[in-house]
């Protein structure tokens, strides 16, 4: 199972409104994974395939992880969170 | 049938000189329900200073929010719509709708946020939430979606 990580600043914020969002998105698409919120100052420790965050953190985020990076500007714009979804997905194959 | 969002943790056409001062308007309505003290304002607002203003998560909508600290005496949440937008510079600026949340811990209040997520994602929302005239009318439209 794909785990993946939403981050924000603290993790129980804004990380839950992507989280919220990419289940709806994967649902659509009958995809799997597992998601979990995190934040933005542990969230390189904590396992994961990859993540997920805005684009203000997506620098932070990028200098440390080790998995791929994926950044989102509007959470609710549907067809950003789609297309940046499957491209991920599309990786994997 | 209950609202996720009381009527008196809701204010209209609000007037706020920049960003910090409509995230500490929005603040002042959980300091006087008793649920946050000041610092947490304090902290929200460092916050967007220090991470930058990622709280902005889409168009016209900031989700104002720190870690849950002492400051936090009771998970709540409060809403502000701003009668002039303030730019937070964001890409999804300009903000006119500010959601301020406090919680005790990063997992109690979850199910609680996740509708009201669900709700200000729904297409549109946002624009009836800026339309809105009075704070009733923000409270019924938390209120309408919530059995769905």
């Amino acid at each position: 199972m794909i785990k993946i990580q939403t981050v924000c600043g603290f993790g129980c914020g804004s990380s839950l409104f992507l989280k919220m969002k990419l289940q709806e998105v994967l649902k659509a698409n009958n995809l799997d994974a597992e998601i979990f919120c995190g934040d933005i100052g542990t969230c390189t420790s904590a396992p994961c395939d990859v993540i997920f965050t805005s684009e203000e953190l997506g620098d932070r985020v990028k200098d440390r992880a080790t998995v791929p990076v994926i950044v989102i500007n509007n959470f609710v714009n549907k067809q950003e969170v789609t297309e940046k979804t499957l491209a991920f997905f599309e990786t994997l194959k | 049938m209950e609202s996720m969002l009381s009527k008196d943790h809701v204010r209209t056409h609000i007037h706020a000189s920049d960003w910090a001062d409509a995230i500490r308007q929005a603040g002042n309505i959980l300091v006087d329900a008793g649920s946050i003290q000041p610092a947490y304002i304090d902290s929200m607002i460092e916050s967007v200073k220090n991470l930058g203003p990622y709280i902005v998560i889409m168009p016209q909508f900031a989700l104002a929010h720190a870690s849950p600290c002492e400051a936090v005496k009771k998970s709540d949440i409060s809403l502000i719509t701003l009668e002039k937008p303030v730019d937070f510079g964001s890409t999804n600026d300009p903000v006119f709708v500010i959601l301020c949340l406090a919680c005790t811990d990063s997992s109690s209040h979850l199910e609680h946020l996740s509708k009201i997520a669900s709700l200000l994602m729904e297409e549109g929302r946002i624009n009836e939430i800026i339309k809105a005239k009075d704070e009733n009318e923000i409270v019924r439209l938390f209120q309408a979606n919530y059995s769905c």
